[in-house]
């Protein structure tokens, strides 16, 4: 349902080199490299963020819907996180429900800069999830969150999995560790051009279902 | 070291001892080129209790209201054009710069000249002198808008509307609050000239008559008025409006 062709002539970018990968439903991907090396700016090409358009580098099944969990929460700072879901589509009754869904139930009159980063990042999770993904893009989702904190995201994140598993998932991370428990693909960037390398992980007793109820 | 907080009554100093040092002045010289502050205000009661003042003084503020609204308008619009594109920019600047350059009564006589002594060469004069110094301000502010707030609003499909409004105003808030300050300062001054060279209504053109007849105390008197509105929508309106301004202003900085 998205197919990435960089690299040929028709897809010529500054960062990215040879990228060639297809998603499918219910992939999950994480993005590993060294940083620098592009991995946002690969998930910003997904998203249609090329800095110039890149014609046919990216094809999209028609109606495939993107959710794009960016590193910092890009909230709008000065309307409520109600707001903020009403301008992705989501009603005053979903909004409750997908807070409530991120472990936020009853911030919804709070404004993102009242809340802490890890609140914000899950508040950000829940736009992404009002949107009704099929793919869900998240880029270094558990940087600079404390241990727990980090934790309680993943945890998040494989629950939402395990409840819609026909979504797809490419996740950018520097953690290994988070590649073994979200991902079953992993893609390697690396050197400049960068050139994507894929390994399929054999899903050793399929990565501990996580079985946490929202 | 200057800290701490001023005690409530320095407001009432500078403006007290005005009126006494002018009341005294206008004691020892007793000419009618300086009235004392009792004449004045009795020739401003008079004015007001005959209508005549409310009548100049609201054609005067319709004045200010139109021209201000439209300039404004005119130069947001433009502003957010010029930060938007570059090309657009750099194709108008100059002709920003010579607006920015050109003396507001230049304008106001070559408009009176070509268009005759009527009402829309009066608000299109003062609307030209303003629209440049707001498109300037709205410019500085539409260049400053943050790129992942522009990145996002894409990826979630907001609408030209929801962009406008949600991402892009609470921005350019204290770029338009500034262009509004500076816009009423300028814009009521040159309403006073535009009324006092063109027009047979205001307060400006009051003042010209009073000039005409040197009638110090009636000049005294408008002019008391109008600096009285004005500071009544200076504190009134301006500020309680600005103190919002700079929450979002806070709330930009946490959020950078």
């Amino acid at each position: 349902m998205l197919e990435l062709t960089l690299g040929q002539r028709n897809g010529y970018h500054p960062v990215l080199g040879q990228v060639q990968a297809t998603v499918h439903r219910g992939d999950r991907i994480c993005l590993l490299g060294p940083s620098g090396v592009g991995k946002t700016t690969l998930l910003n090409v997904i998203a249609g963020l090329g800095r110039q358009a890149l014609p046919g580098a990216v094809r999209l099944e028609p109606g495939i819907r993107l959710g794009y969990l960016f590193q910092e929460h890009r909230l709008l700072p000065w309307r409520s996180l109600f707001q903020n879901l009403a301008l992705v589509g989501a009603d005053r009754e979903r909004a409750v429900y997908l807070l409530a869904q991120v472990g936020l139930a009853g911030y919804g009159h709070y404004r993102p800069d009242q809340l802490s980063l890890g609140m914000a990042r899950r508040a950000a999770l829940a736009r992404c999830l009002a949107v009704e993904p099929d793919v869900l893009l998240l880029d270094e989702p558990f940087a600079s969150l404390d241990r727990p904190r980090a934790d309680e995201l993943r945890q998040l994140i494989l629950a939402l999995l395990d409840r819609h598993p026909q979504m797809a998932m490419i996740c950018v991370t520097h953690d290994a560790r988070d590649a073994h428990q979200l991902a079953n693909q992993l893609w390697y960037l690396s050197g400049r051009p960068a050139q994507l390398t894929r390994e399929t992980l054999v899903t050793e007793a399929a990565p501990a279902p996580s079985r946490v109820s929202l | 070291m200057i800290s701490g907080v001023p005690p409530r009554w320095a407001y009432w100093v500078a403006l007290p001892v005005l009126v006494l040092v002018w009341a005294g002045l206008a004691g020892t010289l007793g000419s009618p080129l300086l009235p004392s502050p009792l004449s004045v205000l009795s020739t401003l009661v008079e004015a007001a209790g005959a209508g005549e003042l409310w009548h100049h003084l609201g054609i005067t503020l319709y004045r200010v209201a139109i021209s201000f609204c439209l300039a404004m308008a005119l130069g947001t619009v433009l502003g957010l054009w010029m930060g938007r594109s570059p090309l657009a920019s750099a194709v108008l600047d100059p002709l920003l710069v010579l607006m920015l350059n050109l003396p507001a009564l230049v304008t106001i006589i070559l408009l009176y000249v070509w268009m005759g002594l009527v009402e829309p060469a009066a608000i299109l004069a003062v609307v030209i002198n303003k629209v440049p110094n707001v498109a300037v301000t709205v410019r500085e502010g539409a260049r400053s808008l943050d790129p992942k707030l522009e990145q996002m609003a894409r990826v979630y499909h907001f609408t030209g509307w929801q962009r406008l409004w949600h991402v892009w105003t609470p921005q350019l808030f204290p770029y338009l609050m500034a262009a509004t300050r500076g816009g009423l300062a300028l814009i009521w001054k040159i309403v006073l000239v535009v009324e006092l060279l063109g027009r047979s209504d205001g307060i400006g053109f009051q003042l010209h008559m009073a000039f005409q007849v040197f009638d110090v105390a009636a000049i005294l008197a408008y002019s008391l008025a109008f600096i009285a509105v004005v500071q009544v929508i200076e504190l009134g309106l301006l500020q309680p409006i600005e103190r919002r301004a700079s929450r979002w202003r806070r709330l930009e900085l946490s959020h950078a």
